[in-house]
């Protein structure tokens, strides 16, 4: 009940599309290299202040660095960082007002769960008794009320994990970066957590940059979502601009799921295009302003639709938008099922169906024959 | 798998274990022999060791010994654990693979020449010889016992604790003390002992940089051997024995506790 209100609360927070809102922090064309390859290349981006700012990628492209850039392990081999209006270049770690919550944990092995917890405020200079509350405090948001006084290596990784997401917000920093914070737990607590996390960022404040593998954690739980590639920022936007509007084929096919087709451009009327695909299909689709000033005939072009955009049938369809194959799997997944279907020239569509009544509305079995067609405005076209 | 014990399993063990304690065991029997005589039994005493604590020459070396060892071992626990968390930790400066082969090479020097180099040293800068000699002779050389067991120990060091502690807002100087020393505790530990055995044994680095006033004990047993071994010296050695034994044994089973302990621990987490 708690998120539902807060959803529609946090409806109306949007800094990046007024153009006099102040970045709380800025990346401003920071690289870092080591030994000579580019981990972050010339990456520029805003974060504002209350921002839940999520960063997704394939492993290896970098999230991590830009973490511990900001964090102040790592010193930027060209470009700066400004937070909250102080360039941070040459700050030590220990002086910047923010903490991070690391990928592998480093939790102190020979402190208990209270001690780790309590080394941050015990910096500070916090008196006992407040330190106890606030400990108390995290603790139980984490769920770890009885292993205050475990040492690390006597805790499961996932409660590891809790005890360093607690370590990393006690301090009630002005910016957290978590570094797949969620990871290891099972998916009942990460539920938990995350709509803890969201409400507890709320109510404090503080300004959230985490990493995830999770691409549906991202997109509940973030504001914004950075998708990295190869230490290159390659889109920035909400959920459902990243979603239903990437900007290029790396980040629609990184996203979800997504079928691409790739074709020719045969003609062109307003704002709708035809193409022909490799395979012999023709498609009438829509194509956005940007693309369609640049799309001429006899131009390549892909246009990209998700499986749920699909209409499944298991009879035959003519018109244009319509493609037929063999259905080469199924997969029942529950709340929808999922087919796969052999074109005949190999290549394998993706269609999801809503199972909206207990009975299938579609009798389709391995190695039918299955018509799919799609409005055409279900997709996108893509730059190549 | 388990080996059965074969006859030439048992055979091997005695030879090995004979090889390696048939001399320290003959020498402690002698050590409780009546007799003038060293090798001829003449029936069980502890008269030699009476005569050893009224030998005032023998006390003295060995109170000497003693300080070096606790005074070198201290410092070069210090100085080998900087040199060992700055090789280790400033991996970019120039030179690094200089510095850590310098750090290397007095292990297989050759005492001989670093006692002399050192005796060069003294008399060069005209340093009166006796106890600050021996021990700052001694620093030297065992230091770097220290820097090679502490460097291991911080290879294998997980540095984002060091990171997490400073994020944390604790710094440089208190993380090293409260993370980073705990954690490599043992391993400096260690290194203090090796450093205090290597004191306490070394002869040859001492009789050069030693002077009259500071005699330790093994110069002391070698130029008393010289006039013939005694069982005095028999119950020196002895004396000596026990306590690297209980030395030895007591780091073994601080050890060991520690392991029940958090075997315990884990037991009472996970059982
Ligand atoms: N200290 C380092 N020395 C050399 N190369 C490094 C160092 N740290 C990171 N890299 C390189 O930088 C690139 C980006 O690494 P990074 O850890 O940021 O990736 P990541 O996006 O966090 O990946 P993952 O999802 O697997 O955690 C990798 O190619 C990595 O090999
Ligand atoms: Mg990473």
């Amino acid at each position: 009940m708690k998120t539902k209100s807060l959803g529609s609360v946090r409806k109306s927070f949007s800094p990046w599309t007024d153009p006099d809102a102040k970045p709380f922090i800025r990346f401003e064309n920071v690289t870092k290299t080591f030994d000579g390859t580019a981990a972050i290349d010339d990456l520029s981006a805003d974060v504002y202040e209350r921002e839940f700012f999520a960063l997704l990628g394939a492993s290896g492209s970098g999230k991590s660095t830009l973490l511990r850039l900001l964090a102040g392990f790592e010193t930027p081999t060209r470009g700066r960082i400004v937070l909250d209006g102080e360039d941070m270049t040459g700050i030590p770690p220990h002086k910047r007002p923010v903490n991070m919550m690391f990928q592998s944990y480093a939790l102190f092995p020979h402190m208990n769960v209270e001690q780790n917890i309590a080394f941050g405020l015990k910096q500070d200079g916090m008196a006992k008794s407040e330190r106890n509350d606030r400990i108390a405090e995290v603790l139980k948001l984490v769920k770890l009320e009885n292993y205050g006084r475990r040492k690390p290596h006597q805790l499961s990784g996932g409660q590891q994990q809790r005890v360093a997401l607690a370590r990393s917000l006690v301090k009630r920093p002005k910016v957290l970066l978590l570094d797949e914070p969620l990871g290891a737990l099972d998916k009942k607590l990460r539920e938990e957590t995350q709509f803890e996390l969201t409400d507890l960022q709320y109510e404090l404040g503080i300004t959230f940059i985490m990493v995830t593998h999770d691409q549906e954690e991202a997109m509940t739980m973030a504001d914004r979502i950075a998708v990295m590639g190869d230490g290159r920022i390659l889109q920035i936007g909400t959920p459902p601009e990243i979603y239903e509007a990437p900007t290029s084929r790396f980040v629609a096919d990184f996203i979800g799921t997504v079928n691409i087709f790739d074709g020719t451009v045969t003609a062109r009327n307003g704002d709708r295009l035809k193409l022909e695909t490799g395979a012999g299909h023709l498609l009438e689709v829509d194509a956005n302003e940007e693309s369609v000033s640049r799309a001429r005939s006899g131009e390549k072009a892909a246009y990209a639709v998700r499986p749920e955009k699909l209409r499944i049938s298991a009879k035959e369809l003519t018109g244009p938008n319509v493609l037929s194959g063999e259905v080469w799997e199924i997969a029942y997944i529950g709340d929808m099922t999922s087919f796969h279907l052999k074109m005949d020239d190999g290549k394998i569509v993706r269609v999801s169906m809503v199972n909206a009544s207990r009975e299938s509305p579609v009798q389709l079995t391995w190695h039918d024959r299955a018509w799919v067609s799609f409005d055409p405005d279900a997709g996108l076209l893509l730059a190549n | 798998m388990r080996q059965g014990w074969t006859a030439f399993n048992i055979v091997s063990v005695i030879i090995g274990f004979s090889f390696l304690y048939l001399p320290i065991v003959l020498l402690v029997i002698y050590s409780f022999n009546a007799s003038q005589l060293v090798t001829v039994w003449a029936g069980f005493s502890t008269r030699w060791y009476v005569q050893l604590f009224n030998n005032q020459g023998l006390l003295d070396a060995a109170w000497v010994t003693l300080r070096v060892g606790v005074l070198s071992a201290t410092v070069a626990t210090l100085l080998g654990t900087f040199a060992a968390v700055a090789l280790t930790r400033y991996t970019r400066f120039r030179g690094r693979v200089l510095f850590t082969g310098m750090v290397y090479a007095p292990l297989v020097m050759p005492e001989v020449i670093t006692g002399l180099s050192l005796l060069l040293l003294f008399v060069a800068i005209d340093f009166d010889r006796g106890f600050w000699t021996v021990t700052l002779a001694h620093i030297t050389f065992s230091m770097c016992f220290v820097a090679v067991i502490v460097q291991s120990k911080l290879l294998s060091f997980d540095r984002s604790l060091e990171e997490a502690a400073m994020d944390l807002g604790a710094t440089p100087a208190k993380t090293f003390l409260s993370i980073t020393l705990p954690v490599i505790w043992p391993a400096v530990a260690a290194g203090w002992l090796l450093a205090f055995t290597l004191s306490l044994d070394d002869l040859v680095v001492a009789s050069f940089t030693t002077g009259p006033a500071a005699t330790t004990l093994p110069m002391k047993i070698y130029s008393a051997v010289r006039l013939g071994v005694t069982p005095e010296i028999n119950a020196v050695c002895t004396i000596l024995i026990a306590i690297v034994t209980v030395g030895v044994l007591s780091a073994t089973l601080v050890n060991k506790r520690r392991e029940v302990r958090r075997a315990r621990e884990s037991q009472v987490a996970f059982g």
